[in-house]
């Protein structure tokens, strides 16, 4: 390991990696595997029964994602350490790049093709800001969080991103940068009040901004706050969506027999809206076994941030599970009318390459987190942790 | 965790505090923090799991039925509906498309005129072809279209054409209310009838407007009428049903009638409202208003005799009587055989002065005051010398409209108190204004009641429901000049005549006789069957209940001595 300054048995806390492949949580791959079987389920079922054109690729996809997870989650916690920053960066000069390209080539490419799946910098973005955020205030005191000169490097590092996607345009990925990399902010120990602040002058600035939008972007805005604008749009989606739950009742239609989704009445059945057809297939014992799995995933993700013993770790564990339960949630709301409709899939059962990698690849630095919970790192997180 | 500690928590570090009890407090933030992360998961699990039992089984797909449901009773008009005193819609508006044209980006207007009159065909090719190639932003093509119109006009594809919403005034009983609601214009504005008198209250709408008028009682009457019309080759027909305590005009006619929704159509001669606009000289209906004027002011008395031994000589004018007794009168025998003598002497003995404070107490003499536009002001002598007086007696001389007739007769047989006429429901009576005494309100009924049963309203009874009233025939002035084979016959009668409920009156212009009238076409042969008929069929929807005439408050309440008169010593 080219990163490692220690040699094996000079490292206190190595551990061997047939030792790691025993601490990794078992049970959470069974989770996740489960949940990803419920997801392969679903989209056969929303091909009519059929393996094509979604749940073979899904299968693949989910093949190569838990086995990058599991090298991830073996590898040593403080690679991820250092590896922080430079993944940041990375992260940051493709969104740039995608962006620019984007611009010139007016086809609005946004992602990268890697042969077996399309590789968005903005999910990438997901991953390196909650490690590169996790690293910064690691090496921060408690008494340092409260200086604000030392809090504007972090928040750059959020805002940038975050408006870098945000003109893409894709409100919902912005959103879950900001918040995913509030959570780690909050973690850190930041002052209440600076959340208020915040809070407050973003709620201010709406009115000015809105003012240098141009027409068409301020009706993009209003739409997109308010679906009714655009009845056959969105707000078909969710009544059909509504219907959908309703004609579950308590058991559900059955396997395959869900007539709102099979008589494509359900729009996105297979992406965003896959919850309905759960919900209108195996009716309200099946959507809240679903979410009995994401809350068990979610418990296990908290119960690892709880016990781990370094700040970088436990700030990892809570990003990728607060970014994970974001997921869960704002899909499940939105689909239920709850909340405004935003582009968000539900994770694992979803199609979709990018964010199955993104979510297993976030899982696998949850389980590294785990495996190395005892190590302690020091704030420099350069030396052997005894100070 | 106590006040103190949450306030250290929220302001941060503590320099007083020692290195150890910072740590401390670090990881007592640290701890705090992730405790509150995890309830927020717990709060977001919780509700999305609510939204899901309420989605799936609480709700149960209820979202399209709400939906329909509140489509329906959301659709609010423009104009308010008009209805009846029971609710009955009588008026209402209907949303219609009405198709204009840009003219400015009309292509080709031969070509699309053409195209147009394939799905349009009566318009006119000339009109339409002007009009696309006006270059004007909006000329009107066609207004109120049907959905058919509409989908053909639409899948023509013709640039340069849209549609326009509207509303359209829907009439849903069609001709029956013609005249009390009158219609409105294309543009909805209320031209004619209560559309118009309301037009103001029926824009702001709050809420339906709501008539006196009950829609089957106007149908009965309007029917009754009608036949009778038929029956007997008249050219027109008025007929009015009033509530005598309330003034509510219950039912009003006016024939020949039109369809509000194409009032264009009509000839002016059937949009004008018979009832309430035209003055007609109404005859021997107006001895009753003599005779109760003589009672009131006690120039006569039922006992009085009046000298209708020969026609009396006024100037160069000379009245007789139709039925001529030649003979001395008493007052109910006046009534009874119509003598116009006996009701000239019978008004000479009041004197002009008080006639005219009579009549204009009883508003004959104004114009009548009812909540329409279309009023005719009455025709009174000017200057009122004797012989107006005297003609007025027996109805001649002045002319006023039914409408007014029926008000007055409402005030004689409600005991005496005079209610302006209205087409708005009331609640109870109003204050009113007395005219006549008790006494001589019960006195008249029995003598209206004795008309019935013994004089020219017999053809007007219905057994139980105790009918009494007044003939009057009068024949028309046209260009100044009476007409002697035009007639206006007039019946108008109250009901139950023991305790008088509603007034209804039937006029007939020109009708003429029919061989079972024995070729007569007087009031007494034509018009007072259509009242009794009327009576027969709406007495039951109004809720009065036949009565058995050997019934002793009913012969008390009735009973009145025809006695014949004769000349007396004492009357010198």
């Amino acid at each position: 390991m080219p990163f490692s300054k220690y040699r094996i048995g000079e490292d206190p806390d190595y551990v061997p990696i047939g030792r790691r492949l025993l601490l990794l949580n078992w049970t959470l791959v069974a989770l996740i595997t489960a949940l990803s079987g419920i997801g392969f389920a679903m989209l056969y079922s929303a091909a009519n029964g059929s393996l094509e054109p979604w749940a073979e690729r899904q299968m693949m996809r989910f093949g190569i994602g838990a086995a990058l997870m599991i090298i991830i989650a073996i590898t040593d916690i403080r690679i991820w350490l250092k590896l922080a920053y430079l993944s940041y960066f990375v992260a940051l000069v493709l969104l740039v790049g995608v962006e620019i390209k984007g611009d010139i080539g007016m086809g609005a490419q946004r992602w990268i093709n890697l042969g077996f799946f399309q590789l968005q910098p903005s999910e990438l973005m997901k991953i390196s800001l909650v490690l590169a955020l996790a690293r910064y205030f690691h090496g921060l005191t408690v008494e340092e969080t409260g200086r604000i000169t030392l809090l504007l490097p972090p928040l750059l590092m959020v805002l940038a991103p975050a408006a870098l996607v945000l003109r893409q345009p894709d409100l919902g990925t912005a959103l879950l940068l900001v918040a995913g990399g509030g959570v780690i902010f909050w973690l850190a120990g930041v002052r209440m009040w600076k959340f208020g602040l915040i809070l407050g002058s973003a709620l201010a600035a709406i009115p000015i901004g809105w003012q240098f939008l141009r027409d068409y972007q301020k009706n993009r805005v209003l739409t997109f706050m308010n679906p009714e604008n655009d009845p056959l749009g969105a707000g078909y989606h969710i009544t059909q969506s509504k219907i959908a739950l309703g004609s579950g009742g308590l058991f559900g239609k059955g396997f395959m027999l869900g007539s709102q989704s099979h008589l494509n009445f359900l729009p996105e059945k297979q992406t965003d809206f896959i919850f309905t057809m759960l919900g209108e297939e195996f009716g309200l014992v099946g959507g809240l076994a679903l979410l009995m799995l994401y809350a068990l995933v979610i418990t296990y993700g908290y119960v690892i941030a709880l016990r781990c013993r370094n700040q970088f770790g436990r700030m990892v564990a809570i990003g990728v599970t607060s970014t994970f339960f974001l997921y869960v949630f704002i899909n499940i709301a939105m689909v239920m009318g709850l909340i405004p409709v935003v582009g968000v899939p539900l994770p694992l059962v979803s199609y979709g390459g990018t964010v199955m990698m993104t979510i297993l690849v976030s899982f696998g630095l949850l389980m590294s987190v785990s495996i190395h919970r005892d190590i302690r790192i020091s704030r420099q997180g350069n030396d052997d942790g005894r100070q | 965790m106590s006040f103190m500690r949450f306030s250290y928590w929220l302001r941060g570090d503590r320099p007083e505090l020692g290195p150890d009890q910072r740590e401390r407090l670090a990881i007592e933030t640290a701890r705090n923090r992730i405790f509150i992360t995890g309830a927020m998961f717990i709060v977001g699990f919780t509700w999305i799991t609510y939204g899901l039992v309420d989605a799936s089984v609480l709700r149960q797909g209820n979202e399209p039925a709400v939906a329909s449901g509140t489509d329906a009773r959301e659709l609010k008009t423009e104009r308010a509906d008009i209805v009846d005193r029971n609710g009955i819609l009588l008026a209402t508006d209907l949303p219609t498309n009405s198709l204009y044209a840009d003219a400015r980006v009309v292509k080709d207007p031969v070509e699309s005129a053409d195209m147009l009159l394939t799905a349009l065909p009566d318009l006119d090719r000339d009109t339409l072809i002007r009009h696309l190639s006006s270059r004007k932003a909006f000329v009107w093509i066609r207004r109120n279209l049907t959905p058919e119109q509409q989908y053909e006009v639409n899948s023509l594809g013709v640039p340069g054409l849209n549609f326009q919403r509207e509303e359209r005034r829907v009439y849903p009983h069609g001709r029956l209310f013609s005249h009390v609601l009158g219609f409105t214009d294309i543009d909805n504005n209320g031209i004619a009838g209560a559309e118009r008198e309301f037009d103001n209250e029926l824009r702001i709408n709050n809420g339906p407007l709501q008539l006196s008028v009950d829609t089957r009682v106007q149908y009965a009457l309007e029917e009754e009428v009608e036949s009778a019309m038929e029956t007997y080759s008249a050219v027109g027909a008025a007929g009015l049903v009033m509530d005598v305590y309330t003034g509510e005009v219950i039912a009003m006619t006016s024939l020949p009638n039109f369809d509000p929704h194409r009032p264009g159509q009509a000839p002016a001669d059937a949009r004008f409202n018979r009832s309430t606009l035209g003055v007609y000289e109404m005859g021997s209906v107006f001895k009753l208003f003599n005779t109760a004027i003589a009672l009131e002011t006690g120039s006569a008395n039922l006992n009085s005799v009046f000298d209708a031994t020969e026609p009396l000589r006024v100037a160069r004018f000379s009245i007789r009587d139709y039925h001529a007794e030649n003979r001395w009168l008493t007052v109910p025998e006046i009534l009874v055989h119509s003598s116009n003598i006996g009701s000239a002497r019978m008004a000479m003995a009041f004197g002009g002065a008080t006639q005219q404070k009579y009549l204009k107490k009883l508003g004959m003499l104004d114009k009548p005051e009812i909540e329409l536009p279309e009023v005719g002001g009455p025709l009174v002598p000017n200057p009122w010398r004797e012989i107006n007086t005297m003609t007025i007696a027996f109805g001649h001389g002045i002319a006023v409209t039914p409408l007014q007739v029926v008000n007055g007769i409402s005030t004689i047989a409600n005991g005496g108190i005079r209610r302006p006429s209205t087409v708005l429901r009331q609640d109870g009576a109003p204050a009113g204004e007395r005219v006549f005494s008790r006494e001589t309100s019960d006195l008249m009924r029995r003598l209206m009641r004795l008309v019935v049963t013994e004089g020219s309203g017999k053809n007007a009874e219905v057994a139980g429901y105790f009918l009494g009233g007044k003939t009057g025939t009068s024949e028309k002035l046209v260009n100044g000049r009476y007409v002697k084979n035009a007639r206006m016959s007039t019946f108008v009668a109250a009901f139950p005549m023991q305790d008088p409920k509603y007034v209804v009156l039937v006029t007939l212009d020109e009708p003429k006789g029919t061989k079972k009238t024995y070729g007569f076409a007087t009031a007494g042969w034509v018009s007072a069957p259509a009242v009794g008929k009327v009576v027969t069929r709406i007495a039951p929807l109004l809720g009065i209940e036949p009565a058995n005439a050997k019934a002793p408050e009913i012969e008390q309440a009735l009973q009145i001595e025809l006695r014949k008169g004769e000349r007396k010593l004492a009357s010198f």
